[in-house]
């Protein structure tokens, strides 16, 4: 079973954010990446079925040089080899093209499954792995929860709203993009983490893909970034301040005020 | 010309899905300003009864695909049915939920009848026969309008809860069955059916007070601080997606689109930020307190009080303040 998993590098979402002078991304000179958290679950999946059912594991993502940090870290957590695809553009928001430049790296690497993660912490767009599988031409269940692989097929649970999980099956080749939470992902040993920084990570350009550049993988439509700004606030708390010992008095206050608080 | 609104009708257990209505409130007004129709597409195995229940609301026509092998969705299914109504209506927009199926569906169909796609949206204008979309991204705290042309159509996925929903009030829309030709070779996905969670926990959607936990916690030791609280105010713990992705607590406690809808009179978060689909399960909460180290956290747009601080300090000094201390 060859297995390729997508990954995403993404902004800490905790951080503050401002809009670039462009007005059509965001300031990113100051901001820390990891990788995505769905990608990490994505990751771990691939790994255990490796070991059950033998084959390799193969990363790959599209972004810049920042992103090989992400690959060895992966590297380290079991993938046997990575891919970078070298699409520069830092926010990447057009997920057509970022699906189509992917679909046609993965169709140059051998494979039985694609994994991706749900959808990406920054964007949420939930578009990449099935406009995938679409490029691709193969089956795809998204939100899948439990993976089992029975020859060439794949019995899944994928979730549903409200905790429900639907149970179905598909045929391989196939595209699963990987809800967190399916498994509890490993942490890198030590030694395999000094291995991963020496390994190599193979580079894809357009050229490799038979194109001049990016721009030919957008299908054919117009997509621009009209404006990125900051968005109007839907509302506004009433704010507690002060140390922790003078808010938390104020909130006591409340919930005594409001009458929630029959003296515990 | 391509015109109108075309909206995927999503349904589950003999029920149409909450946000149906939303997409048939935004289509609504989108062809109210731009011309065409508002059509649903409600495809299905005996589903007259649903069509009954669409006709309840302002839409122009209800197109009805049935067939055996519609029963459940599957993407391949789906899309077979979608081509015949939409060789029918021509629209521009086709309108998909941004929910579970919505993000197996609509991205396929795009990549398979190559169609520009916009996802997760929070509104969608039409300008001549380009659409501008307006998004929320990294965690709530930017916006990003995108301008999408070229196209005879374009795909939209409208996020869950946006929009309120219709009301009923339709002058009897036009329900047509439509001839679909499903090829069920082609058909890859089986169906085998639906798990539901097995509750031997407690129930948080029936509790007055829920002391909500989220990623600000930092360490499983922590949610002892969370349980008791929740204890003292005779509440129950709930938890954002991150914390029973850990197994700190059971699934059972999640609180959002993929867990519970909860509308607790007292809701306290405690180092949740307020991703969507969390909020999407607790805004509608009667009083709802917020304690997050990031000021810029999106749960402070929904809270009536918020605190900025460290959870693991803030609660012993709340529990101590409540005790009299």
């Amino acid at each position: 079973m060859n297995i390729i998993v997508c990954l995403k590098q993404v902004p800490n979402p905790d951080l503050q954010f401002q809009v670039a002078p462009s007005g059509t991304d965001i300031k990113r000179d100051t901001l820390n990446y990891r990788v995505n958290g769905c990608d990490e679950y994505a990751l771990e999946e691939a790994v255990r079925q490796k070991e059950k059912l033998k084959g390799k594991v193969t990363v790959i993502t599209v972004g810049p040089k920042r992103t090989e940090q992400m690959l060895r870290e992966a590297m380290a957590k079991g993938a046997d080899e990575a891919v970078r695809v070298s699409y520069e553009d830092p926010a990447a928001l057009n997920s057509y093209q970022v699906a189509k430049i992917l679909a046609e790296a993965v169709k140059k690497i051998p494979h039985d499954l694609v994994l991706t993660g749900v959808q990406s912490d920054d964007y949420l767009y939930s578009q990449t792995g099935a406009m995938m599988a679409g490029f691709l031409g193969c089956s795809h269940v998204s939100v899948v929860t439990k993976v089992t692989v029975e020859g060439q097929d794949l019995k899944l649970n994928r979730e549903l709203e409200g905790g429900d999980q639907e149970v179905v099956m598909t045929k391989l080749p196939a595209l699963l993009t990987i809800q967190s939470g399916i498994n509890q992902p490993r942490y890198a040993p030590l030694p395999a983490v000094m291995k991963a920084a020496r390994a190599p990570i193979r580079e894809i350009k357009p050229q490799d893909l038979g194109a001049q550049n990016w721009d030919q993988f957008v299908g054919g439509f117009q997509f621009k970034v009209r404006k990125v700004y900051l968005p109007a606030a839907r509302g506004k708390a009433e704010m507690f301040t002060g140390k922790p010992a003078d808010s938390a008095a104020k909130v006591a206050q409340l919930i005594k005020d409001k009458g929630f608080w029959r003296g515990g | 010309m391509p015109q109108g609104v075309l909206i995927v009708a999503e349904h589950r257990e003999g029920k149409i899905q909450g946000p149906t209505f939303e997409m048939i409130a935004k289509g609504r007004e989108l062809v109210a300003k731009h011309g065409g129709k508002l059509s649903v597409a409600l495809f299905g195995q005996g589903v007259d009864a649903l069509a009954g229940d669409l006709a309840q609301y302002l839409v122009d026509q209800i197109l009805v695909g049935e067939h055996e092998a519609l029963k459940f969705y599957t993407p391949e299914g789906y899309a077979q049915a979608l081509r015949a109504v939409v060789d029918q209506v021509d629209p521009l927009i086709i309108l998909i939920a941004h929910t579970t199926q919505g993000y197996d569906f609509a991205p396929r169909l795009a990549a398979d009848w190559n169609m520009p796609i916009a996802a997760g949206c929070v509104d969608v204008m039409v300008e001549g026969q380009s659409i501008v979309v307006t998004r929320r991204i990294l965690n709530e705290k930017i916006a990003v309008d995108l301008e999408l042309g070229g196209a005879p159509r374009y795909i939209v996925t409208i996020r869950a809860a946006t929009f309120k929903p219709a009301e009923k009030g339709g002058a009897g829309a036009q329900i047509h069955k439509v001839a679909v030709q499903i090829d069920i070779a082609r058909i890859i996905r089986k169906v085998i059916g639906v798990e539901k969670p097995q509750v031997a926990d407690v129930d948080i959607t029936a509790a007055d007070v829920i002391v909500a936990v989220g990623r600000g916690i930092g360490k499983k030791e922590n949610i002892a601080l969370v349980q008791e609280l929740a204890k003292m105010l005779g509440g129950v713990v709930g938890a954002s997606r991150p914390i029973t992705d850990a197994e700190w607590l059971p699934k059972s406690r999640q609180i959002g689109q993929s867990g519970k809808t909860i509308k607790a009179k007292l809701y306290i978060g405690c180092g949740i930020s307020g991703a969507m689909q969390h909020v999407a399960g607790m805004k509608d909460s009667g009083l709802i307190i917020a304690i997050n180290t990031d000021p810029s956290a999106p749960i402070f747009e929904y809270a009536h009080y918020g605190v900025v601080g460290n959870v693991v300090e803030f609660l012993p000094a709340l529990t101590k303040a409540l005790k009299g201390g």
